[in-house]
């Protein structure tokens, strides 16, 4: 007995010679403490992300998992938990109870698809959103700190537009991402801000938070082990050998003693989000209303990233034909919703839907930085308090997007003799270059109309005909060039007048016969 | 009461009042390059901010050569370091095509230049109308074998919002039909050359001139 007791109080000793705790530190860690960028990691646990991803709040529901071949629920809602549905309970057990509940099976891809999209949301507040597991969110915000005006600010944003989107979180803050993570777990809205805190802070945390296997917890708790600041008190190496030195690791992790990098999770460049419908519709207002709300989560997609695009598309999926698609082009990188809104309205007055529509898909362009433009004063004249609605390039827009690509264009002129060559159509919606060239030919005057293809003058008597005899008023001026491509010309252009009093550009070839040709019109 | 004595000035400016004979405070117009035209339209020029409308048989009898000077003069005005400043130049359904190097030997900032060929009557008079009342184009010019008084009433008003100068090309039928033109001429070309006809000049008279083009 004695001698037992001797024992006990030797092990005892042993403890408190070497055990794990900052302060009573006796081994060395095997790197210096590493914070000196102070960080500051703000961590989401979503405990009841299975029931929020499946749905809206409409009665009473459960999700349930299978089990070893039961289903047992997993989460049920406050209304169920009140009819005396617990987690755990088979589904066949919770029917007893309450009828009318709503059984879902859980859905990994629905809760994995919320995650990123919450992801998503948060890259506005920080440039480093990880995932921390399949219901954890963990973001860096000291560096978003004196964006938002201090650290309470910045938390309040945080929770309550999580609290909007339907999300019941328990967050916590610290200068370690596992603190953060182990606190959030732990349902401690804790919020740490000094290196120096963490181990007081985590003194008492019950190690189930901690995300160790099930068998780890189970012997740490027969040796009367059950909160972090139990651990700590034992010798670090008789702990690594038993329980593998991974756990002290993640000890010395969560304590700031040894770094734990993160890497920092990027959401998709490109926008793609679907509303699907629990019916057809072919209401055309709500479609419209659905298209809105899906630029509004394009354009807040953007703006977290600093981007814009120049095109998006929407699919419109019918159940037995398939998909009317409408694109949509913006002459300059754009992302505000109400721009692309607009453009929308114009296209979709026209669109033909050969059925009703079951689900509608926006995706976004290729993105490309916005290009900030500082505002200018205008003091000239004309320009003060002149109203501009809108841009060139929004007008280009409008206009493309009711009349149709094709149909709406600049012009440019080539450096070249050829007069059909002599000038091309620029696209309005792509680029600005105004690589506009003098047009060669010089002194000689040009018509202002021109002809899409020479027309052949009727001839009489010698004489060519337009509406009447023409009379040569100047020419001939010779074009004698393009033998380098397939399109060389020789022609004598002559301007003449008609009877009419019109003013033409007419030309005979050299070579080929003496017909005579219209070209154009001095307008 | 005692009236503001400025207030029947100020009513006077009005250019819708027509006072017999010619205006002394008429807007200043936009110098159209023809003396011989600026002496006889009310502002001493094209009407600005509002529509002009060209009567023509049949095209090249001078009709764009009238508006070149006063476009080349609004296309490089208000020049600014981006292509977004107002200047541009519409034109809305021309008949053939505008020959870029003519353009340019009259002045013209082709740079500024906007095409558009609308499928029909109402997509040509909606895309008018979007020009005009952008801010943006300096000038419109419309080919309308068919606009009706209310058709050219919205062009007006659309001129009027925007700054803009609507021109619209119609065909000679057009002359007894009612608009709400600022500014109606047409052009009656011979073999001797073409005359310019006045037909409406708000704020000012009918006239037709031999020497213009």
């Amino acid at each position: 007995m004695a001698a037992a007791k001797r024992h006990h109080r030797s092990t005892r000793e042993l403890i408190d010679q070497r055990s794990l705790a900052l302060e009573e530190v006796k081994l060395e860690p095997r790197t210096p403490a590493v914070p000196a960028l102070k960080r500051l990691w703000f961590c989401i646990h979503l405990p009841q992300l299975p029931l929020e991803a499946s749905g809206p709040d409409e009665g009473a529901r459960v999700v349930v998992e299978d089990r070893q071949g039961i289903h047992r629920v997993l989460l049920a809602c406050p209304k169920a938990e009140a009819a005396g549905i617990m987690p755990g309970q088979s589904a066949n057990a919770a029917l007893a109870l309450l009828p009318s509940l709503s059984v879902e099976p859980r859905n990994e891809i629905a809760e994995q698809q919320a995650l990123e999209n919450l992801a998503c949301w948060l890259e506005q507040f920080t440039s480093v959103v990880t995932f921390a597991g399949p219901d954890v969110l963990l973001v860096e915000i000291a560096g978003s700190l004196r964006l938002y005006g201090g650290l309470l600010n910045l938390r309040q944003a945080i929770t309550s537009g999580l609290r909007q989107q339907g999300f019941t979180a328990s967050p916590a803050i610290a200068p370690t991402p596992l603190a953060a993570t182990w606190l959030a777990k732990g349902g401690h809205r804790a919020c740490i801000r000094e290196p120096a805190n963490i181990t007081a802070a985590l003194r008492n945390l019950s190690l189930s938070c901690l995300d160790w296997p099930a068998t780890i917890g189970e012997s740490l708790a027969g040796m009367g082990i059950r909160t972090v600041g139990d651990c700590l008190r034992l010798p670090r190496e008789g702990f690594a050998r038993r329980f593998g030195p991974q756990r002290l690791i993640e000890l010395d992790r969560a304590l700031g003693r040894l770094p734990d990098p993160r890497t920092s999770w990027r959401s998709p460049e490109r926008f793609c989000a679907d509303y699907e419908m629990t019916e057809e519709q072919s209401d055309r207002e709500l479609l419209l209303a659905i298209c809105h709300e899906l630029l509004q989560s394009h354009e807040r997609f953007l703006l977290a990233r600093q981007l814009g695009t120049q095109a998006i598309r929407f699919s419109f999926f019918h159940l037995r034909s398939s998909a009317t698609l409408l694109n949509l082009g913006c002459a300059e990188a754009e992302r505000q919703s109400g721009r692309w809104f607009d453009l929308l309205r114009l296209q979709f007055e026209k669109l033909l839907l050969p059925e009703p529509v079951i689900a509608v898909r926006l995706e976004g362009g290729r993105t490309q930085a916005l290009r900030a433009e500082s505002g200018r004063l205008r003091f000239r004249g004309r320009t003060v308090g002149r109203g501009i609605r809108f841009s060139i390039a929004q007008l280009a827009e409008r206009l493309v997007a009711r009349v149709g690509r094709q149909s709406v264009a600049g012009v440019t002129t080539v450096a070249e003799y050829r007069p059909q060559l002599a000038w091309r159509p620029r696209s309005l919606l792509e680029g600005w270059s105004a690589d506009i060239v003098s047009a060669a030919g010089g002194k000689l005057q040009r018509p202002l109309w021109m002809l899409p293809e020479p027309a052949r003058l009727p001839v009489d008597d010698g004489y060519p005909l337009h509406q009447g005899r023409l009379r040569i008023l100047e020419g001939p001026e010779r074009l004698e060039t393009g033998w380098w491509d397939d399109d060389s010309i020789a022609r004598d252009y002559y301007t003449a007048i008609n009877p009419r009093g019109a003013r033409l550009w007419v030309f005979r070839n050299r070579n080929r016969g003496a017909d005579w040709y219209l070209h154009g019109f001095f307008g | 009461m005692q009236r503001d004595p400025s207030s029947l000035d100020k009513l006077l400016e009005n250019p819708r009042v027509w006072r017999g004979h010619r205006q002394v405070h008429a807007a200043a117009g936009l110098a159209s390059g023809y003396e011989a035209l600026d002496r006889h339209l009310p502002g001493g020029g094209w009407p600005r901010n509002s529509l002009t409308e060209i009567l023509v048989e049949h095209y090249g009898i001078g009709e764009l050569r009238l508006l070149m000077p006063a476009l080349a003069a609004l296309s490089n005005e208000d020049k600014g370091a981006d292509c977004n400043e107002p200047g541009w130049i519409a034109w809305v359904s021309p008949p053939f095509q505008p020959y870029p190097p003519a353009l340019q030997q009259w002045g013209i900032d082709l740079s500024r230049m906007l095409i558009v060929r609308p499928k029909d009557s109402s997509e040509m008079l909606w895309s008018a109308e979007q020009a005009l009342s952008s801010g943006t184009c300096a000038a419109v010019l419309l080919w309308a074998d068919k606009l009706d008084d209310q058709a050219s009433r919205r062009l007006q008003l659309a001129a009027e919002k925007g700054n803009s100068w609507a021109i619209a090309f119609r065909p000679p039928a057009a002359r007894s039909q009612p608009s709400a033109a600022a500014l109606r001429i047409e052009l009656l070309a011979s073999s001797e050359g073409t005359r310019v006809s006045i037909l409406k000049s708000r704020g000012g008279r009918p006239a037709v001139l031999h020497d213009v083009l």
